[in-house]
């Protein structure tokens, strides 16, 4: 049995402390993996946006090909969706779940480097494509049969639905990891009832994942099928149904949707109480209707379909359902507003984020009533008007939450704040930047410009409003150039914050900033909803978190017990993603991905897992 | 908020001239703010229709009508429920931020009746949409009238085929319509999907390979109407554009009669010459012209080209140097399609051109 002490490399030199990265199992420093690399890819998909934006500032323009164009959107909202949002959503789970159940670290640590590490590479191998002859063209919700070989015979769409079954691998894993967590990892007397928000969300989340992606696991293993062996699942030619892609799609792709918004709510839901300290209002409602968002979220996805022609008895049944999603949305928003109310409200920079994810996600809810009702939808589908609708939740709701959850956290992360006011001024540019572009593309919609165009006529009216979308743009280009600076530079020169800077009421903040590597000396037990503070006020909840005895005794030994670093997760996923290449470049692939899966495999089983 | 259809004639336009002169009449009070509240929003609305031809605004069909009806309502309705919702997140912010002093607020924890209420109160407005909406899904998806006029709609990577099965018409990008009597119209696919949409005709539909969709169109204004592609179908999607000609029954039988006749014959030598190089030339083997062995049936038919008002799927205006332009370089003009020209003389491209003006 290994010790921390006793197997942690020699951080002193740059070879040991890269190798203690790629060997590490802990959840936060997985955590730190997950959101560097998300960031990355974020910065990457924001470019591909910029890069279209240019095209369409003005009509008729020449910044890029058509053909690059459509590899531009496509790999924009591959890129955002599948390697920015949930990832970064990732990075939250791995560092919070455990350190706000009072948990050590999650359940399967070795599963969780795996993940991070199919995740990591899947990316990359769907990347490779822009230099490997072509990258995916087809749009991020790749439509049959423009996916057949018939319409791109090149590798662009292997690429994108390879890349997609491995990415799913890794959520999926991710997925069962933290159900586990957190239905076994938690403190004595966390009840559900007792759980943070943020952990609610984290768990529905991990289940609409388990649940959403076999649909698209077997549409793409169907799709790589026609591509590979010519059978006819989507070629109307050979019997199929181009229109069964889109009901598997969207059966995944709109729980989709919640799994990148639910994690912002769950943000949300921790900050509002914070900065007013005061209890979230209505817990059990809020929690109740993320369930419910997500059960109801799994008979909405026709709604994307409106214009199929699946005729009016299938239209009017989802629009109806489509439109009872809103009532648990709405619900929601209010509890937050009455969270608000009879506060003591402080305005730093994450409060800032989450009240504009509140105010930027309740434009997205709204335009999405509008797009609930057929005969609008018929009009407004697969224009700006759905751009503009997707960007206000996922930009207004998840990005905004999600970036305050970095603001609110960091200090968490590193021991040290990010600045407030930089991170002021990244809100305000982001914000105006945000709503100038977005805003104008209702409009857009509404005055007929499709969605997915290259290029438009200087006779449509639809210059001006796409060049405020395009300036737009580029503030939010730059306030995200602020907020890396800022991350950067506050990481070794902030101001350092102590181990509760915000007066939060969870229990990661009972710990020291950074969290030592176990977490927690002694496990505490829980009797309340903000144990944090109950010992900070006193009053009714005293002792709220106290010491289990058998963590006592556990905490009196020298040495915490805690899982020892791995490689094997590495190698396998290396294996995986081999494997994938060797369906596009060489066969050899294959059999060099197998074993390495099957040497990790063996490696890892007899492994003693510390 | 289902307005009775009030009969639309393309001169509505005059409508959005600011109200000038009228200031000579005596105005009560109340028709003085009505008019002040008009003149502003007809002034917009003059911007608006100036400027946007494929809005979804200007609906001139029942069945754009109904959606747009429903668009402002719903939209409306959202503007209400976003000030309500936003003012009180605003009013919270400013009234409940942090003073010095302050000490830990009470801790509520909810109420139970409240959030019952705002459950109820979404509710409520969401059944409201739904209660106008599905009258709306039914009425759209009407079936055309026995004597409808047919037109199976076609959709080609990156064009639109039209044919008028009854009346032996052929014919491509540019769809005309008798005023004032339904049409079915029969969408389909001849690759990937594709997605018919005249905004001020009613909404889209998709043109999915392998599936029947139709819908029916009851023109009640005669004018050109703008429409596009609204699926993704690849490199040329923007490009895929159509205008659809709505005219009275006597233009529209005669445009028939034209279409129907062989191609005119070519008027002068050069024209000559220019049919020539067409049948001669790879073209025959992807365009029809009736009339001569021009028979392909890969692109669009040719027969009547001179006469429409658009060439390349609606993206030229039909004029001699355009046509000179995207006789030179169709991959230029459009990337991605699939056109193939062989390198050309500027004597053929002027035979060609003089060739194909003249097949009104």
């Amino acid at each position: 049995m290994a010790t921390v002490t006793a197997t942690a490399p020699d951080t002193r030199t740059f070879a040991g402390t890269a190798w203690s990265w790629i060997t590490t199992v802990d959840h936060k420093r997985i955590a730190v993996l997950y959101l560097v690399t998300s960031l990355a890819f974020f910065m990457l998909g924001g470019l591909e946006a910029l890069l279209m934006r240019l095209q369409l500032a003005t009509p008729e323009a020449d910044v890029v090909s058509a053909e690059r164009f459509t590899e531009l959107f496509t790999m924009h909202g591959t890129t955002m969706v599948f390697l920015a949002l949930m990832p970064l959503s990732a990075a939250f789970f791995n560092l919070l779940v455990p350190l706000m159940i009072g948990a050590r670290d999650v359940a399967f640590p070795r599963l969780n480097a795996l993940s991070y590490w199919i995740y990591l590479f899947g990316g990359i191998f769907m990347n490779i494509s822009f230099v490997a002859g072509g990258a995916p063209n087809a749009g991020w919700f790749g439509y049959a049969p423009l996916t057949d070989t018939a319409f791109e015979a090149t590798h662009a769409i292997d690429f994108w639905a390879f890349g997609l079954q491995i990415l799913g691998v890794s959520s999926i894993l991710a997925s069962i990891n933290f159900i586990v967590t957190i239905i076994n990892m938690r403190a004595p007397g966390m009840t559900l009832n007792r759980m943070p928000m943020f952990v609610w969300m984290s768990m529905i989340t991990a289940f609409l994942i388990i649940f959403a992606f076999p649909a698209i696991t077997i549409g793409l293993v169907l799709l790589i099928f026609d591509r590979y062996i010519e059978t006819s699942f989507f070629i109307p030619e050979g019997g199929g149904d181009p229109v069964l892609w889109q009901h598997l799609f969207w059966v995944f792709g709109h729980p989709e949707v919640y799994i990148l918004i639910l994690p912002a709510m769950g943000i949300v839901s921790e900050i509002l109480p914070t900065y007013s300290r005061k209890p979230l209002f209505g817990y059990a409602v809020v929690a109740y209707s993320g369930a419910a968002i997500a059960l109801v979220g799994f008979g909405v996805w026709t709604h994307h379909m409106f214009t199929v022609g699946l005729g009016p008895i299938a239209d009017t049944a989802f629009a109806i359902s489509t439109m009872a999603i809103a009532v648990p949305t709405g619900v929601k928003i209010f509890n937050w507003i009455a969270t608000l109310y009879g506060g003591s409200i402080s305005f730093k920079s994450p409060m800032l984020f989450a009240v504009g994810m509140v105010s930027m996600f309740i434009i997205g809810g709204l335009s999405g009533v509008m797009l609930g009702s057929p005969p609008i939808d018929a009009q407004v589908q697969d224009t700006y008007f759905v751009v503009a609708h997707l960007h206000y939740v996922l930009f207004g709701g998840t990005v905004f939450g999600l970036f305050g959850g970095i603001y609110h956290w960091f200090p968490k992360f590193t021991g040290r704040f990010m600045h407030d006011g930089w991170g002021k001024v990244h809100w305000l540019l982001m914000l105006i930047g945000f709503n100038l572009t977005f805003l104008p593309q209702h409009m857009l919609g509404i005055d007929g410009m499709p969605r997915r165009v290259h290029t438009y006529a200087a006779d449509m009216g639809f210059d001006l409003w796409n060049m405020m979308s395009t300036v737009g743009s580029l503030m939010i280009g730059f306030s995200f150039l602020i907020f890396i600076i800022n991350a950067l530079r506050s990481i070794r020169h902030g101001e350092p914050s102590g181990s509760d800077p915000w007066d939060g009421g969870t229990l990661e903040w009972t710990i020291p900033s950074p969290p030592p590597v176990y977490n927690f000396a002694h496990i505490p037990i829980v009797d309340s909803r903000y144990p944090a503070w109950d010992i900070k006020r006193g009053g009714g909840h005293t002792g709220a978190v106290a010491t289990a005895p058998e963590a006592d005794a556990e905490a009196d030994e020298p040495d915490i017990h805690m899982p020892n670093p791995s490689y094997w997760p590495i190698v396998m996923a290396a294996g995986m993603v081999l494997a994938a290449c060797g369906l596009i470049f060489h066969q050899a692939f294959i059999l060099l991905g197998a074993v390495l899966f099957a040497i990790s495999l063996i490696g890892w089983i007899e492994e003693p897992a510390g | 908020m289902h307005k009775a259809p009030r009969s639309v004639t393309r001169a509505d336009r005059d409508e959005c001239r600011p109200i000038q002169g009228r200031r000579s009449t005596p105005l009560t009070r109340n028709r003085r703010i009505y008019a002040a509240l008009l003149v502003p929003a007809l002034a917009l609305a003059v911007a608006a229709c100036g400027v946007t031809p494929q809005t979804t605004l200007e609906p001139t069909t029942e069945a754009a009508r109904t959606a747009r009806d429903l668009l402002m309502f719903v939209f409306w309705a959202m503007v209400v429920t976003f000030v309500l919702v936003e003012g009180a997140l605003l009013y919270c912010l400013i009234r409940f931020r942090r003073r010095s002093g302050d000490g830990i607020p009470a801790q509520t924890h909810g109420n139970t009746p409240l959030e019952i209420g705002w459950t109820i109160a979404p509710a409520i407005l969401v059944v409201v949409i739904v209660v106008l909406t599905v009258p709306a899904i039914f009425s759209n998806a009407r079936a055309a009238s026995p004597d409808a006029l047919q037109v199976r709609a076609i959709g080609h990577q990156w064009w639109f085929e039209f044919q008028y099965p009854e009346i032996g018409v052929v014919t491509a990008n540019e769809l005309h319509l008798p005023v004032g009597r339904d049409v079915e119209i029969q969408l389909e696919s001849n690759d990937v999907l594709h997605s018919f949409w005249v905004p001020s005709l009613r909404g889209k539909l998709d043109m999915v390979p392998g599936r029947d969709n139709k819908f029916t169109i009851k023109p009640e204004v005669t004018g050109t109407f703008p429409g596009q592609c609204a699926e993704f179908c690849g490199t040329a999607h923007a490009l895929m554009k159509f205008y659809v000609v709505v005219e009275t029954q006597a233009e529209f039988t005669a445009w028939a009669e034209t279409q129907r006749a062989e191609r005119v014959p070519p008027a002068s030598d050069l024209a000559r010459q220019g049919e020539e190089t067409l049948t001669l030339g790879g073209c025959v083997a992807c365009h029809t012209i009736r009339g001569t062995d021009s028979a392909g049936i890969l692109g669009p038919d040719l027969t009547h080209i001179g006469g429409r008002q658009h060439i390349a799927a609606g993206l030229l205006e039909n004029t001699p140097e355009n046509m000179r332009a995207w006789l030179s370089d169709p991959q230029g003009v459009k990337p991605g399609n699939t056109m193939v020209i062989p390198e050309l003389t500027t004597e053929q491209l002027d035979a060609l051109v003089a060739y194909m003006q003249g097949l009104k």
